[in-house]
């Protein structure tokens, strides 16, 4: 019905930049992990406005968050 | 007030909704060096609020929240607005009155808290938009800055009355055309910040929040001063993307856009506060 954002894994772990976190408006919905170092998007939280897409994309021109329908959404917010 | 409200029984924690729970194992309480770095990793104050997909100032709030030094021991005070939908969902104690008289509310509860716990450290800060500050309530913020409360004043300007619609504000810039303000404004736009510093605020700054450290920054300035020397002035632009026309992920490129105009970094501070700024950069707080 509408789209959430989706990190793409092996896009993020190549960087260790945690903008799209801070930039998100939404609280505690792009959180970052030391573990697997990439972002993940909490997605029932996602409103989906894709301002993490703008600043991942067009700001940093990394390409590593994706819009997908929420139904196709992978539930741990990686791909 | 203190953070041991947000203790949880143990008896009852397995009824607890998981949020609650990360309040008190994941929240950054008692640490004043706190700011947005945290954002990434820990709990914060504020959750799952109801203002629009991509609003700034929602992203205002994040960075509001994350960077006060004693939130534990913080009271907002806040007015009529979008801003105030989203004050049931923080994790602190707010109050909410009458539309515009936020200063004078916050004075009071300033003074009586002085008095009441002498020993102890207690923030006063007001959030609330334009219409409340500069527009309804212009005559308690300016009286506040004139008897020299130390509270902190932060205003969220999206430059028109957003939440009913659309209407013309003080702030609104000459020649703006909104929904509810086919003509356009036929006068300028009211330079608040200039009047704070007139009015004697020891603390004034004007930005946007497109950058997120520098946010946390004046927010910690402002406090640090207000506790110690007199009040403080902060003002952000929180553009309104649906009253201006404007997809929900634009707000950053419109801020960014403004960041170089009528919103350049400005920055004013008496001497007074600049030896607080000085003295709390040293012991390594801001």
């Amino acid at each position: 019905m509408y789209y959430v954002a989706q990190v793409i894994k092996d896009e993020c772990t190549k960087y260790n930049c945690k903008q799209c976190t801070l930039f998100c408006p939404e609280p505690n919905t792009l959180m970052y992990t030391d573990e697997g170092h990439h972002a993940l998007v909490i997605t029932e939280r996602c409103k989906g406005c894709a301002l993490c897409v703008y600043v991942c994309s067009n700001l940093l021109k990394r390409d590593s968050i994706e819009m997908v329908y929420a139904e196709n959404r992978d539930v741990a917010g990686v791909r | 007030m203190s953070f041991r409200i947000f203790k949880i029984n143990e008896d009852l924690k397995e009824f607890m909704p998981p949020e609650i729970i990360d309040l008190e194992e994941k929240a950054t309480w008692g640490n004043p060096k706190r700011g947005v770095m945290d954002l990434p990793y820990s709990k914060e104050l504020l959750e799952e609020h109801s203002l629009c997909a991509g609003c700034p100032e929602s992203a205002a709030f994040r960075y509001i929240l994350a960077s006060l030094p004693n939130p534990e021991d913080t009271i907002i005070v806040n007015s009529t607005g979008c801003t105030s939908l989203v004050f049931p969902h923080i994790a602190l104690h707010t109050v909410h009155s009458l539309f515009g008289n936020q200063n004078a509310i916050a004075s009071g509860i300033k003074r009586t808290l002085e008095w009441r716990f002498p020993d102890k450290v207690k923030d006063v800060i007001v959030l609330a938009g334009d219409g409340a500050i500069v527009d309804i309530g212009l005559d308690c913020t300016l009286q506040s800055f004139f008897r020299q409360e130390k509270i902190t004043t932060i205003c969220f300007d999206n430059e028109v009355y957003a939440n009913t619609g659309g209407q013309e504000s003080g702030m609104t810039v000459k020649g703006h055309v909104f929904k509810m303000a086919p003509k356009g404004k036929q006068w300028d736009k009211v330079p608040m910040w200039q009047i704070a510093i007139d009015s004697g605020c020891h603390y004034v700054a004007r930005l946007t929040v497109s950058s997120p450290k520098r946010v946390e920054q004046v927010i910690k300035k402002a406090i640090y001063v207000a506790r110690e020397v007199g009040p403080t002035y902060v003002h952000l632009y929180t553009p309104c993307i649906l009253e201006i026309g404007l997809n929900s992920d634009d707000g950053l490129e419109e801020m960014r856009r403004t960041d170089k105009e009528r919103f350049k970094f400005f920055e004013y501070m008496t001497d007074a506060a600049k030896e607080v700024i000085q003295k709390k950069k040293e012991e390594g707080l801001i």
